[in-house]
């Protein structure tokens, strides 16, 4: 195993590099930089003012020179300051990566709550109402996009309830009760959803599970229908629905910047996209850089998680 | 994202409830139409049954308390050399001063009142050629009580510091690099030389954005990009990007008793349903809405909410055409090219019958009523026919093809590009290739000026003065010719206009510059939506004026606004 974990982690070695460079790529194709996005509408600051800052900033080198000393801030874990705002990156991270995380673990656990009991029902009362009911909510999940349902939420919520979130973020260290107001719609927003494909997914692996002979051998030692399902069947059938919600976590750390906005949350996804929008290099690089890595590590994880789930795997 | 709107108007960048009801489709009708019947009412009229201006109370100010505002913007830093973002001046003012200003609510005879008042100036002069200004210190002005000023004495020499800063870079610098010159022969004088007579110079010193800042942060920061201090009625007590601005109460301010609230908070909420949510729950205490149909589904759940019509004395958006080249440089392409676009038809249709035509220079400068669009002039009549013939004597009977790039400002702005475009295929066969672009690469294609084709052009909100608004949009010199005039008449009269004290004639002036720009169609303005100021009904002194959002770059006169609780 430890061959294998070993083996997967030098695989990801290329993978990030080749990510390195897509994003150092791409940032430079696009048109524009930090200095127009921030100065350009006034019409005041010239062209040689302009080359001027550039020099200042280090984006005047040549591509090769500015990709090999970010590398090199990367691996000595300094990735320098944002140009845009001048704040140090890790610190713009810091503030930024516990509001996702939060908003991201929520999501899962709202969306486990609702997905995994739904499923299994779903699935041990195959074509009955409570199925086509499940099956319905889950299409709906699917189908209805975050910012129609966030804004929905908190419009009806203002209208009919006179309440909607607290708006200013406060950590949950300041005030844990003030920050559950904050984090409970918009991760039940982003939870609804989740939870649609890992019901869709826990029924259909339950379905076939529940067909295996070991189950039907549990049922003939006289065991009771809860425990054949919730005991035996399930943790069988939960490996697809853990490849799916690993996968989930890695693209809620980078895909919740609509319900970070509607709820005005300060977390990556806003930080993410507003450093795309004014070209702020170093930031976009960071955080892709971040994310990839996140998602690489969930990737192993997950894998890791099938032995444990199935003891019949084995790594190799 | 808290992006910029260059008139601090109605800017939604997010998704708001229009983008929200356009976007969701067929998929989303059933609820949609909840939604309308939850609480949407459609305006039907053209008239605002709402005032365009609050008289200040009559009754005297409270003390105390403290205000919210949900906010869609954020300052992206806090250097007032590095930006002109609304992000930044929705509060910049409150924290600093400027050496004279325009009236606050409290003050101002209406929303149109433009007479300078002292801010950190008792008085100030000019010599009769308009090329030596001299300002008086207000005396025992102290910059706040806050590492590294200290509670320190405001001298000249800290306000000659800022304006060489100023002029030696950044975004500020087109106004101070005016200055040939500055003395300060004692410490409450401050003499300034400019290189060329403006009597305007010290309206632009009243613009929002040229705000004093100490020199000694600059000097221990390099920058001003992290502290904000001045000698302002606030102090900056936090700023968290993307989260809230908060600023308390300074008690050593120099307008002893002011300011009135001890604390005004700016959260960060960059949706605009979101920031509507948030007014109607009482978490925010001011709230700004383009559309009368808006303004009635909020006064369904907040009926005792004041409202002001804010009406545009200035359309910031119109097609700015590379009229340095052809077929734009021909005036009859220009004139055929505005005849043929049915801007009434933009009123109507995109803001709800409560709109202005569109026209660059503020009317308030040359007359006092708002001008209709029959007064705009010939050039500016829906009169597809005639401009049809006009284009065949320019030479193009059958049309041509361009190209239009514009960055999406408000929801309104795509339909809006797309109604010019279905316009002018439809009356002169011009076939216009539409790119939509973000905000970065639409402003670094926009500002360096050497585009073909028509942009969807601009004129940013930060300053509101006449010296701004022609000499510094128009004259062919001029850094901030976005819209590339080149005309020798303009040039004359607006250099001229700098050369003349005389309100009056400064009024005859200003209306010769407008015709000529309406008659050589230099600069082609697009219909615009007014919009409502409102507010919780406890907020006292709390009016916009003509150009200085309460809620944008006007923010200054929250230091007069007051709790009747």
């Amino acid at each position: 195993m430890y061959k294998y974990v070993i083996r997967r982690l030098l695989l990801a070695v290329p993978v990030l590099l080749l990510s390195s460079l897509i994003v150092f790529g791409l940032m430079r194709v696009m048109p524009g930089d930090a200095l127009i996005a921030l100065m350009g509408e006034s019409g005041n600051v010239g062209e040689r003012e302009l080359q001027k800052l550039r020099k200042d900033l280090g984006l005047d080198r040549p591509y090769h020179e500015q990709y090999l000393i970010w590398m090199w801030q990367m691996v000595s874990f300094n990735p320098g300051d944002s140009i845009f705002t001048n704040e140090p990156i890790p610190v713009a991270l810091k503030k930024a990566i516990p509001v996702t995380l939060e908003l991201a673990t929520l999501a899962i656990i709202l969306g486990l709550i609702i997905a995994i009991p739904v499923g299994v029902l779903s699935a041990t009362r195959q074509d009955k109402p409570s199925d086509y009911v499940g099956r319905v909510v889950a299409v709906s999940g699917l189908s209805l996009p975050d910012f129609w349902l966030g804004t929905l939420v908190i419009t009806f919520a203002a209208i009919w309830f006179h309440w909607i979130p607290p708006i200013g973020y406060v950590s949950i260290w300041e005030s844990p009760a003030r920050n559950l107001q904050q984090f409970l719609l918009p991760a039940a927003v982003l939870g609804f959803r989740l939870s649609s494909a890992t019901m869709r997914m826990t029924r259909s692996t339950v379905l076939e599970v529940l067909r295996e002979d070991y189950v039907r051998t549990a049922r003939a030692k006289g065991l009771g229908g809860r425990i054949v399902v919730y005991k035996h069947a399930l943790k069988n059938a939960l490996i697809p629905v853990v490849t799916i919600v690993g996968g989930q976590l890695g693209t809620l750390l980078a895909g919740t910047v609509i319900v970070e906005t509607i709820f005005a949350l300060p977390g990556m996804g806003r930080l993410t996209v507003e450093a795309i929008l004014f070209r702020d290099y170093p930031v976009v690089q960071t955080n892709v850089m971040l994310v990839a890595g996140t998602l690489v590590t969930l990737n192993l994880l997950v894998d890791l998680s099938y032995a444990w789930l199935d003891p019949r795997i084995r790594y190799q | 994202m808290p992006i910029k709107n260059p008139n601090g108007n109605a800017v939604r960048h997010q998704v708001n409830r229009r983008q929200f009801l356009g976007r969701v489709g067929w998929g989303g009708v059933g609820m949609t139409a909840l939604v309308a019947g939850a609480g949407r009412a459609r305006a039907s009229t053209q008239v605002s049954p709402y005032p365009d201006w609050i008289v200040a109370s009559s009754k005297p100010p409270k003390r105390g308390g403290a205000i919210t505002r949900a906010s869609s913007w954020d300052p992206p830093v806090l250097d007032p050399r590095l930006t002109q973002s609304i992000g930044l001046y929705q509060f910049a003012a409150l924290v600093t001063n400027r050496l004279v200003r325009y009236p606050f609510a409290d003050e101002a005879s209406g929303t149109n009142d433009l007479t300078l008042k002292g801010d950190l100036a008792e008085s100030w002069g000019a010599s009769p050629d308009h090329r030596v200004w001299t300002f008086k210190l207000r005396q025992g002005v102290k910059w706040q009580n806050v590492p590294p000023l200290n509670g320190r004495e405001l001298v000249a020499a800290d306000i000659k510091y800022c304006f060489e800063a100023y002029a030696k870079e950044g975004v500020q610098s087109f106004t101070f690099r005016e200055i040939e010159a500055m003395e300060t022969p004692d410490k409450s004088t401050l003499r300034v030389h400019l290189k060329t007579p403006n009597v305007l110079f010290a309206h632009n010193l009243a613009e929002p954005v040229t705000v004093i800042f100490p020199r000694e942060v600059l000097e221990e920061d390099g920058d001003l990009k992290k502290r904000l201090i001045g000698t302002g009625p606030y102090i900056l007590k936090e700023h968290t990007r993307k989260v809230r601005v908060v600023l308390a109460r300074n008690p050593d301010y120099w307008d002893k008793g002011r300011p009135y609230l001890d604390e005004y908070t700016i959260l960060s909420t960059p949706d605009a349903a979101t920031r509507l949510a948030a007014f109607r729950t009482g978490q925010s205490d001011i709230l700004w809405v383009a559309s009368l149909g808006e303004v009635e589904t909020v006064r369904k759940t907040n009926p005792a909410a004041v409202v002001q019509e804010y009406k545009n004395v200035l359309a910031p958006f119109g097609l700015s055409l590379a009229q340095d080249r052809p077929p734009f440089n021909d005036v009859r392409v220009r004139r055929a090219i505005s005849m043929a676009v049915d801007r009434q038809r933009q009123v109507d249709t995109l803001f709800e019958g409560h709109g202005i035509p569109g026209w660059g220079v503020p009317y308030i400068y040359y007359q006092d009523k708002m001008p209709t669009l029959a007064q705009l002039g010939p050039w500016w009549q829906y009169r597809p026919a005639e401009a049809k013939k006009l284009l065949a004597e320019a030479g193009h009977p059958n049309g041509f093809e361009t190209t239009l790039f514009y960055y999406e400002y408000n929801p309104q702005m795509t339909s809006q590009v797309q109604l010019v475009q279905q316009d002018l295929k439809k009356n002169l066969n011009i076939n216009i290739k539409i790119t939509k672009l973000d905000y970065t690469t639409y402003y670094g294609r926009y500002v360096d000026l050497k585009w073909d084709g028509i942009a969807w052009g601009f004129q940013s909100g930060h300053a509101v003065g006449l010296d701004e608004r022609t000499y510094m949009y128009m004259h062919s010199k001029s850094t901030k010719n976005f819209f590339r005039v080149n005309d020798p008449v303009i040039d004359e009269l607006t250099s001229k206009l700098r050369q003349t004290p005389e309100r009056a004639e400064q009024r005859v002036l200003t209306k010769k510059i407008v015709d000529r720009e309406f008659d050589q169609v230099l600069r082609m303005w697009m219909p615009f939506d007014n919009g409502f100021l409102m507010f919780q009904p406890h907020l006292r002194n709390m009016a916009a004026g003509a150009l200085r959002r309460s809620d944008g770059y006007g923010a200054s006169t929250i230091a007069r606004l007051w709790l009747d609780k």
